[in-house]
């Protein structure tokens, strides 16, 4: 259980709130690159960490990403025209830059210097592989740029979706944090879903259903292995790496792309879940891409706002026929919506007061723990760790090690991205 | 209108339904619904220091407030245990009526009793959680000895894991 002051404090992440803090010393996503395709296309409204801001990409190719509302009178940008390198509201024509400059005011004398005083607040944003990355925290803090080895690999060996996730953001992290789940929850989709299927280690997780959990200190943030049992003298490892605030991998499967995600708040009652796919050594495959399309594997299949086809609405299309078919462990259709499902349920920002853990809940705990003392931390002046390339530079990792080696020696250069090095895998 | 009227037509199908339907169940307005009455504390947790070092944190823990916890050392490795500023108690009676054992080691001693404690637990059913407390090492004795006898191991631990852990499963 969680006390409700603490709980409170890392599940909101709004401007001026001390998890608010810690988030904005980190690129996080923002946008799939697609929202904003050709250059003058129409601006787009984001709300990221309780804020209200409006995208847009320039005459030159530019990304901006600046207060959604003009400063002249509130008006929002999204009515605006996307034109010859700016913004223009429509209401009096003041337009703005991709740094939030206006740049006109027609209102004013054309000698006027006026539009230099006016200024939108703005953050940078940048394009990594297909997603938008932005950086909302204070200029001098600024990282250097993401080095996710799913935005750094070649054109064509990524694919990310988003889908709106509408509860907070934390216990959607959770959740890929918590191995023990996978084995009822998603057990159903291992042979079936066609990015998991046919590895060796699907046997591995049939024949041991009761892992064993280590929860190792990372100076990102943990790795969380689980252990199975292989051949004899053996076990077959998971190794799950969560990078603060709010990364985290799945460990691979056979030469299926590896996923992983990021849940960014929108507010502290929504997020997006970034879900990625990507190979560290060739092209997604056109199968692979329709199928990721169509919702399997880590992704949903979506309306054109990235909302889940499947959701609260309609009860997340739940089948008890299947559910006792033993098709699905839950009744709902695929592994995304299985976890958003029962997340959502939780409530818009769960109660951790009456939570019962138990033991295998100790990398839940421990992740806690870990941001709680980066958030008190921040506000004593000490940096987080998470934001910096070798932080970033991680893989998950699958493989059969002896009974007698520790995991993290066993994975050893296993878990380090590097390019056109082969993902470890069983 | 329920959650059974409807067909029963092959593919899936869900029909919310007012009160019942997911939009309305998790609305933080219906939290408020939930039945608020005090959960049971967790089922006598038992602490056990596996070493001198270990025995400094486990102690320092049980100064603080529990359930039910109780905290001890090694004895007789294997058959008996301290209980902290108590007497000396059988492994066999420290491990009833328990359903959660934590194994506390800062280095790899008292191999024989982390293996009878292990045992026992397994024996009875009896959840085994080990914090290997060894700053900026992650391998170590202490993590060979309890990996085969901890379900969930911590690694390396901080002191104050302990104190998370116990907090957190209301021990």
């Amino acid at each position: 259980m969680l006390r409700t002051d603490i709980n409170e404090l890392l599940a909101q992440a709004g401007p001026g709130t001390p998890t608010g803090d810690l988030f904005r010393r980190y690129w996080q996503p923002v946008l799939l690159a697609e929202e904003l395709p050709e250059n003058d296309c129409p601006p787009v409204r984001v709300k990221v960490l309780s804020e209200r801001l409006i995208a847009f990409r320039d005459s030159e190719g530019r990304y901006g990403l600046v207060d959604e509302f003009c400063a002249h009178r509130g008006v929002s940008l999204w009515f605006g025209r996307n034109e010859e390198g700016g913004l223009r509201c429509p209401y009096h024509g003041w337009k703005y830059d991709v740094t939030g400059q206006a740049v006109a005011v027609p209102s004013e004398p054309a000698s006027s210097n006026f539009c230099a005083n006016v200024k939108l607040k703005s953050y940078p944003m940048v394009k990594r592989g297909d997603v938008l990355f932005a950086y909302l925290g204070d200029p001098a803090a600024q990282p250097p740029l993401p080095e996710w080895e799913a935005y750094t690999v070649p054109d064509g060996q990524v694919f990310t979706s988003k889908r709106l996730q509408e509860c907070n953001w934390l216990q959607a992290l959770e959740g890929g944090i918590d191995s023990s789940h996978v084995t009822f929850l998603h057990g159903g989709n291992l042979e079936s879903d066609p990015l998991f299927k046919g590895s060796k280690g699907n046997e591995y997780n049939k024949g041991d259903l009761k892992p064993f959990f280590e929860v190792v200190d990372s100076e990102g943030g943990l790795l969380i292995g689980a252990r199975r049992n292989a051949e004899e003298g053996k076990y077959y490892w998971r190794v799950t790496p969560w990078v603060l605030p709010n990364f985290t991998m799945v460990p691979p499967r056979g030469d299926h792309p590896v996923h992983g995600h990021f849940w960014v708040p929108i507010d502290d009652e929504n997020c997006w879940a970034y879900s990625f796919d990507y190979h560290p050594t060739r092209q997604l495959t056109e199968a692979e891409v329709a199928a990721m399309r169509a919702g399997k594997g880590v992704h949903s299949a979506n309306d054109d706002s990235y909302r889940p086809l499947a959701n609260k609405d309609n009860d997340y299309l739940m089948d008890r026929e299947s559910q006792k078919r033993g098709e699905n462990y839950s009744g709902i259709e695929g592994i995304a919506l299985q976890d958003s499902s029962l997340q959502e349920s939780m409530g818009p920002l769960v109660d951790r007061t009456k939570e019962r853990l138990v033991a295998t809940d100790a990398g839940i705990i421990k992740a806690r723990q870990k941001l709680y003392k980066a958030v008190k931390a921040l506000q004593d002046g000490v940096e987080p760790t998470g934001n910096r390339a070798k932080d970033q530079k991680v893989r998950s990792v699958a493989i059969v090690l002896p009974a007698d080696q520790s995991f993290v020696e066993g994975i050893g250069e296993a878990m380090v991205a590097e390019p056109s090095k082969p993902h470890t895998s069983v | 209108m329920s959650d059974h009227d409807h067909d029963h037509a092959s593919g899936p199908r869900s029909v919310p339904a007012g009160p019942s339907s997911c939009a309305e169940a998790a609305t933080a307005k219906e939290a408020a619904y939930r039945i608020d009455y005090p959960l049971a504390a967790a089922r006598n947790t038992r602490v056990v220091a596996l070493d001198d070092e270990a025995e400094r944190i486990v102690r320092s823990a049980a100064l603080l407030e529990w359930g039910q916890a109780r905290f001890f050392s090694i004895a007789d490795p294997g058959e008996v245990l301290a209980e902290v500023d108590a007497s000396d108690v059988p492994l066999d009676e420290v491990l009833a009526d328990t359903n959660t054992v934590v194994m506390v080691a800062t280095s790899g001693e008292n191999a024989t009793a982390v293996a009878a404690i292990g045992d026992l637990a397994r024996e009875r059913g009896i959840m085994t959680a080990g914090l290997v407390v060894t700053p900026g090492a992650l391998t170590s004795d202490a993590l060979f000895h309890l990996r085969p006898h901890a379900r969930i191991l911590l690694v390396p631990a901080e002191e104050d894991d302990l104190i998370e852990l116990l907090r957190a499963t209301r021990a």
